[in-house]
C-alpha cells in the first residue's frame, strides 16, 4: 500500500515538470510527516551525510575534465585522425565521424558532449562534401551515446554509487561493448554509404596518420590515466578522476593552447554548475533509497517478482522495458539513480552480475538518449543542424534499431561485458 | 543582489578549483614521499596529508550545496516536462508556478531542519560559549575525524544552501509572473555555428542542459498575471 503511495506521489509531482531533484525530496518529506515514525531531523543529516562520500566525487572530477577538453581543438584532432585511418572506405567522413566520437568518448563521460564537441565540427564539413544531412545527423546523434559506455562515464559512477559496485570493474566492462557498438554502427554507416554511394575521401599515407595520431595523442593519454590509474591501483577512481582533471587542464591551456588562462574560471563555474545539479539529485536519490529501505519495498518486490516464478530471462525483459519506458520521460542520470536502487536487489536475488546490470542499464540509457520525446542527443544534433526533432527522428532509425539489436545482446550475453573485467580479475567468478 | 550573485559564483569557482588541486597535491605527495631522496623523503614524510579526503568531500558538499542554488538562477535543474510543455500557454503557467514554488516549500523546509540540525549539534554550545553564557548541560558537539572541524559549521552548508536555494526560487517565480520568463533563455543555445564552423565554448557542458527540450519547461508567451483572467493568453 505504501509502495503505491510512495510511487503515485512521485509521479504525480514529476508530472507537475517541478525538477526531479525536488520531486524526490518532497515525496519523502509528505510520507516522513505523514505516516511513519522515522524521526523527521535524520532528513537533514541525510542531505549532508547522502553525498559524503569519496567515490560520488569522481562526478564533478570527470565533468571538468570534460569540459577542459569539450571545445575544438581536442575533437578537430581526433577527427583529423580518424579521417586518416577510416575516412577512405565507404562511408568517408560519417565512418571517421563514428570513429572520432569513440575517441572523444574517452575522454568525456557524457553523451551529449561527445555529440556537441564532435557533431558541431564534422556536420558541417559532411554537408560541404555533399551528404545529406540526415545522414551525418544520424550518424552523430546515436555514435554521440558511446560516451557513456566508453568510460570514463559518468553514469557508470552513479550506478556504482547506488548499488556499491566497483567503478573500476564497470569502466572495464564498458570497453569491450563499447568496440563492439562503435563497429556496429560504424557498419551500419558503411553498409548504408555504399548503398547510396556517398562521397570517400582519399586515403591517408601512414606518414600523414602517424602525423595526426601524434597530434591528438596528447588527448588520448586522459584515458590510459584513468583506466591504467585504476587497474594498477595507483590511484582511487575519485584520484583518477582529479588527475584526469588536472592533467585535461594542463593539455588544454599548455600543449593544445585552445584555452586561454582567463577562461578556466568560467570553464570552473560551468562544471560547478552541472555537477551541482547532479549532486543535488544524488542527494534526493539517497533521501528517497532511504525512504524505500525503511519501508522495505526493494524486498517486497523482490520477494514478489520471485514468488511469481520470474525467471533470469523474463526479468530482464521486463527491465529492459521499464528503462526504456522511462527513457521516455527522464534523462540517464535520474533514471539511473530512481531505479537501481529498486531494480538491483532482484537482479542481485536472481544471481545477475552487478557489473554486467550495470552495463545493461548504461546501454539502455544510450538509446533512451537517441530517441524522442526526451533523447538528449537528439537536441543537440536538432541545435547544431536546425533539423527538426520529427525529421532527426526518421533520420536516426538505422542506427537506432542497431543500438536496439545491441541492446538485446547485452542484455543476454553476459561474457560480453564481463569478460574484461574477469581475466583482469576485477570481478569474481 | 549583484554581489550576492557575484558571491556565489566566486565561491563555487573557488570550491571546484581548490578540491581539484588538494587532491592532486595529496595524490603528488603521496608518491613523492615514496621517492627515495633522503633530505626531501624526511621532510616530506613530516606533512601528513590524510585529511585530504575529508576536505574535498567538504568542499564539495559546500559546492553542491550553493551550486544548487546558483542552478535555480540559472535553470539547470532537469524536470519531466514532457506533459506540461504540451499543455495551453495559460495552464502551463500556472503548473510552473506552482513547481517553482513548490521547490521554494522544500528548500525552505530543509533549510528549517538544518538549522535545527546544526543548534543541536554543537551550535548552541559553541554561542552560548562565546558568549560567556551558561551552557547548562547543552553537549558540544562532535568534531569532524580528520581535521578535528566542529561538524555544526561544516553541516552549516545544509541549512544556508538551501535558504539560498528558497531563495532562489522565490525570485525565479516573481520574474516568471512579471515576464513570463524562465532562466535558461538568458544562455545561448548551442548556437553560434551558422556563420562558421566555431569551436564550442568552454563549459559546453552545462549549457546543453539549458536549451528547449523536454527537460525543461518553456517559457510562456503571456505572462500569468493575476487577476489575468481570460485575456490575452487565448490566442
Amino acid at each position: 500500500m505504501s509502495t503505491a503511495i510512495i510511487f503515485g506521489l512521485l509521479i504525480a509531482l514529476m508530472l507537475t515538470g517541478m525538477p526531479i531533484s525536488i520531486s524526490l525530496g518532497l515525496t519523502v518529506l509528505t510520507f516522513l510527516f505523514t505516516m511513519t515514525q522515522v524521526p523527521i531531523e535524520s532528513v537533514a543529516l541525510k542531505l549532508f551525510t547522502g553525498i559524503e562520500k569519496f567515490e560520488i566525487m569522481a562526478i564533478p572530477f570527470f565533468i571538468l575534465a570534460g569540459n577542459f577538453l569539450t571545445h575544438g581543438g581536442v575533437a578537430r584532432r581526433m577527427i583529423r585522425f580518424a579521417n586518416s585511418m577510416v575516412g577512405h572506405w565507404h562511408g568517408g567522413l560519417g565512418l571517421a565521424g563514428v570513429l572520432a566520437c569513440a575517441l572523444f568518448a574517452a575522454v568525456s563521460g557524457s553523451s551529449p558532449a561527445t555529440v556537441v564537441a564532435i557533431g558541431s565540427i564534422i556536420l558541417p564539413a559532411m554537408v560541404k562534401q555533399g551528404f545529406p544531412k540526415k545522414f551525418g545527423a544520424g550518424v552523430i546523434t546515436t555514435s554521440g551515446a558511446l560516451g557513456i559506455l566508453i568510460p570514463p562515464s559518468i553514469v557508470m559512477v552513479m550506478y556504482s554509487v547506488s548499488t556499491n559496485s566497483s567503478v573500476g570493474a564497470l569502466f572495464m566492462a564498458g570497453v569491450v561493448p563499447g568496440i563492439v557498438l562503435a563497429s556496429l554502427l560504424g557498419f551500419t554507416t558503411w553498409y548504408r554509404a555504399r548503398k547510396f554511394r556517398y562521397p570517400r575521401n582519399p586515403p591517408a599515407s601512414w606518414a600523414q596518420r602517424w602525423k595526426t595520431f601524434r597530434e591528438s595523442v596528447w588527448g588520448l593519454l586522459l584515458i590510459l590515466i584513468v583506466m591504467g590509474g585504476i587497474y594498477s591501483g595507483l590511484f582511487t577512481p575519485t584520484e583518477a578522476a582529479a588527475m584526469s582533471a588536472v592533467y585535461a587542464f594542463i593539455i588544454a591551456v599548455f600543449v593544445y593552447k585552445d584555452l586561454r588562462l582567463r577562461d578556466v574560471p568560467r570553464t570552473l563555474l560551468a562544471s560547478a554548475n552541472m555537477s551541482a545539479m547532479l549532486l543535488y539529485i544524488i542527494t534526493n536519490a539517497v533521501l528517497f533509497s532511504f525512504l524505500m529501505t525503511s519501508e522495505q519495498v526493494p524486498q517486497a518486490m523482490a520477494d514478489w517478482l520471485i514468488g511469481k516464478g520470474l525467471g533470469v530471462v523474463a526479468f530482464l525483459l521486463v527491465v529492459n522495458v521499464l528503462l526504456l519506458l522511462a527513457g521516455n520521460v527522464m534523462e540517464p542520470s535520474s533514471i539511473v539513480l530512481i531505479m537501481a536502487p529498486i531494480l538491483f536487489p532482484v537482479a542481485e536475488k536472481l544471481g545477475i552480475d552487478p557489473v554486467h546490470f550495470g552495463i545493461l542499464m548504461v546501454v539502455n540509457m544510450e538509446v533512451g538518449m537517441c530517441h524522442p520525446p526526451v533523447g538528449l542527443n537528439l537536441y543537440v544534433a536538432s541545435g547544431i543542424t536546425k533539423m527538426g526533432i520529427t525529421e532527426l527522428t526518421v533520420a536516426v532509425w538505422p542506427w537506432l534499431l542497431t543500438m536496439l539489436g545491441f541492446l538485446i545482446l547485452v542484455t543476454y550475453w553476459p561474457p560480453l561485458s564481463l569478460w574484461l573485467p574477469r581475466t583482469l580479475g576485477m570481478v569474481s567468478g | 543582489m549583484k554581489v550576492l550573485d557575484h558571491l556565489e559564483e566566486w565561491i563555487i569557482t573557488f570550491l571546484m578549483g581548490a578540491a581539484t588541486i588538494v587532491i592532486f597535491v595529496a595524490v603528488m605527495h603521496r608518491y613523492a614521499s615514496g621517492l627515495p631522496i633522503g633530505a626531501l623523503q624526511e621532510r616530506l614524510i613530516q606533512i601528513n596529508t590524510s585529511w585530504a579526503q575529508e576536505l574535498t568531500i567538504i568542499m564539495f558538499v559546500w559546492m553542491a550545496k550553493f551550486g544548487a542554488a546558483y542552478g535555480v538562477r540559472t535553470g539547470i535543474h532537469v524536470g519531466v516536462d514532457v506533459l506540461i510543455n504540451r499543455l495551453a500557454e495559460r495552464t502551463r503557467g500556472k503548473v510552473v508556478t506552482f513547481g517553482l514554488l513548490a521547490g521554494a516549500l522544500f528548500t525552505g523546509i530543509v533549510g528549517t531542519l538544518g538549522v535545527r540540525l546544526v543548534w543541536e549539534n554543537g551550535m548552541h554550545y559553541a554561542l552560548f560559549t562565546m558568549l560567556g553564557w551558561n551552557v547548562g548541560d547543552v553537549p558540544e558537539g562532535p568534531t569532524t575525524p580528520d581535521l578535528e572541524w566542529p561538524t555544526w559549521v561544516v553541516y552549516s552548508a545544509v541549512p544556508l544552501g538551501s535558504y539560498l536555494m528558497c531563495f532562489r526560487f522565490l525570485q525565479v517565480t516573481w520574474q516568471f509572473l512579471r515576464s513570463g520568463e524562465l532562466p535558461h533563455h538568458e544562455v545561448a543555445h548551442v548556437e553560434g555555428l551558422e556563420e562558421e564552423p566555431a569551436p564550442p565554448k568552454p563549459g559546453v557542458e552545462d549549457a546543453i542542459y539549458r536549451m528547449r527540450d523536454e527537460v525543461h519547461p518553456h517559457d510562456v508567451e503571456h505572462p500569468p498575471l493575476p487577476g489575468d483572467d481570460d485575456s490575452g493568453a487565448r490566442k
